[in-house]
């Protein structure tokens, strides 16, 4: 499964079946994200895949080997957490799996034209301190 | 762990002339599991999952994990046809996929080589396979000589036709010992190899193997099971929950919500049992309750959500205190209020002297927790006071527990 992932996602870490870090990089000429490598980091319970994987950007600094920021979109928070449907409980579909995940999020970079971070975002990173999966968000935007 | 085992995946094709053989395998996989078919059944929605993983999605969310219509496990039904193509394309695939690797190595070595070598290498393999040869030769010739777009019928044509041609498999769900020829099921061949005399033994006789009935009254048992009833938990008290698993034989420790999801589980084990050609015994059903109880069951670590968690190692307090600080505040607000009326009213003498022992509040308060405690018979709090909502808005302005919204 390693060697034949679709293009542009990449594993980066997968020791256990706990954790997994993947690296993804859009493929287009979005000049958002053009020459730039993002690391998402999975974690599965015990429960996956009835339960959805925790999904959300981590940052490796600039001066590390492979620095990885977090990508600018207006559903994702600069702590990295992601505001997409389908990593909710509600969302999720047992049927998904790390490949369709990192290909949604992919194609979530891809359309994205705005330069900016969700509403409130300094406010939800100095404050949050909960889990991803028990923040309630509402998904308003269909256009992602 | 991919690094100890060598599973077998449908990718397992790819980099061989058989590369198209990849979606066919994909095909005969479960979407849940990713893993071969077991005991494939249909939904009502057409979507064919295995007997266990559906039951589980739908004990779950009562949705198909495909297309996310409802359903009921009432509704699902065997799909023996699927349940054969993955049988057969299993029983194949080992040969195959040896015979498609060959193949790959010797394209590598022909483009290494040159031109001129291939030939006499070919004949070689000629030798070595026999008539087998022929088959992997034909296949060869067609991917190589073919377009990508027209391979995709004449590949899965040959799978087809092997099944069909080469050897006639048997529908009981088994594979033969390559040594005895005794049929076994699949995960039992590695098992058996190991102490394999190679002496056939008649198939009645059976000697080994904890997937085999135990017992004549056990094998009865396994011809018919009978399928569990879904339990409308609510309609259920705790006592009656507690005899009915143990009436099923299985632990009936536990709180209550533990009880249900035990018992849920059982019933999947049961019913996904019930779809399957060559049922396993009672005591093996139990041994795999055994492992959902390590993992997701009583003896698991306590999931974020349940009770345990406070008592955690790595509890996040931090969080598990910003999470819940309204409803903090909204207990200490409301244990001052009742106190501070209950001093005033019931010992009106109090209330300037514990102003002194209370010198942090930053609201007028003049009681404060403590002196509850000298009337334990009035409850500390209480959620169910009309002035809850009241003080909640009047001590918590600024704060905002409502999920972020997002531009539309």
């Amino acid at each position: 499964m390693k060697e034949h992932l679709p293009p542009g996602i990449s594993i980066a870490k997968s020791e256990n079946l706990e954790e997994w870090q993947m690296d993804i990089r859009v493929l287009d000429e979005n000049p958002l994200y053009q020459n730039q490598v993002y690391r998402l980091k999975f974690t599965f319970s015990s429960k996956y895949p009835i339960e959805p994987p925790e999904v959300q950007f981590i940052e490796l600094p600039s001066t590390s080997e492979t620095p990885r920021p977090i990508p600018i979109h207006p559903h994702i928070y600069s702590n990295g957490i992601i505001c997409l449907d389908l990593l909710s409980s509600a969302g999720w579909s047992p049927v998904q799996t790390v490949e369709s995940v990192c290909m949604s999020i992919q194609s979530m970079l891809t359309a994205n034209t705005r330069d900016e971070r969700p509403p409130g975002d300094s406010d939800f990173v100095s404050y949050n301190r909960r889990r991803p999966r028990d923040i309630n968000f509402f998904y308003d935007d269909d256009n992602v | 762990m991919e690094q100890t085992f060598d599973l077998p995946d449908s990718t397992d094709w790819l980099g061989t002339p058989l590369s198209l053989l990849t979606p066919l395998e994909s095909a005969l996989r479960c979407q849940v599991c990713k893993d071969f078919f077991d005991n494939p059944v249909i939904t009502s929605c057409c979507h064919t999952f295995c007997s266990l993983c559906i039951r589980r999605c739908l004990s779950t969310e009562g949705k198909c994990p495909a297309c996310r219509s409802s359903d009921q496990e009432l509704k699902l039904r065997r799909n023996w046809a699927v349940q054969e193509l993955v049988e057969a394309f299993q029983n194949a695939r080992p040969s195959v996929l040896d015979l498609a690797k060959r193949a790959a190595t010797e394209d590598r070595e022909d483009a290494e080589v040159g031109t001129a070598q291939p030939a006499s290498k070919k004949r070689k393999v000629d030798e070595r396979d026999g008539s087998n040869s022929e088959v992997s030769e034909g296949r060869q010739t067609r991917s190589r000589t073919k377009g990508v777009e027209r391979q995709t019928e004449p590949a899965t044509m040959d799978v087809v036709e092997d099944s069909q041609d080469e050897e006639y498999v048997p529908e009981d769900g088994l594979v033969a010992c390559p040594i005895c020829n005794r049929r076994m099921k699949n995960e039992a061949v590695f098992q058996h190899l190991d102490n394999c005399t190679g002496d056939p033994v008649p198939p009645k006789k059976i000697s080994f193997g904890s997937l085999q009935p135990m017992s004549p009254a056990s094998r009865t048992l396994n011809k018919a099971p009978e399928r569990l009833p879904t339990i409308n938990y609510s309609l259920l008290k705790d006592n009656v929950l507690r005899k009915k698993l143990k009436d099923l034989g299985i632990p009936n420790w536990g709180p209550r919500p533990l009880l249900q999801r035990r018992h849920t589980e059982w019933m999947n084990l049961w019913n996904a049992n019930c779809d399957s050609k060559t049922p396993k015994s009672k005591r093996e059903l139990l041994h795999e309750l055994g492992v959902w109880e390590r993992t997701q069951g009583g003896s698991a670590h306590p999931s974020a959500e349940s009770a345990g968690s406070v008592m955690r190692k790595d509890f996040d307090a931090t969080a598990w205190s910003t999470t819940h600080e309204s409803d903090f505040k909204q207990l200490i607000a409301n244990a001052r209020k009742r106190s501070d009326a209950l001093v005033r009213t019931t010992i009106p003498s109090a209330a300037p002297a514990q102003s002194q022992e209370s010198p942090t509040v930053e609201q007028p308060v003049e009681a404060t927790i403590p002196t509850n405690m000298q009337k334990p018979e009035q409850p500390l709090v209480d959620l169910t006071s009309a002035a809850y909502p009241k003080i909640q808005h009047a001590q918590e302005p600024g704060e905002s527990e409502e999920p972020y919204t997002l531009p539309g």
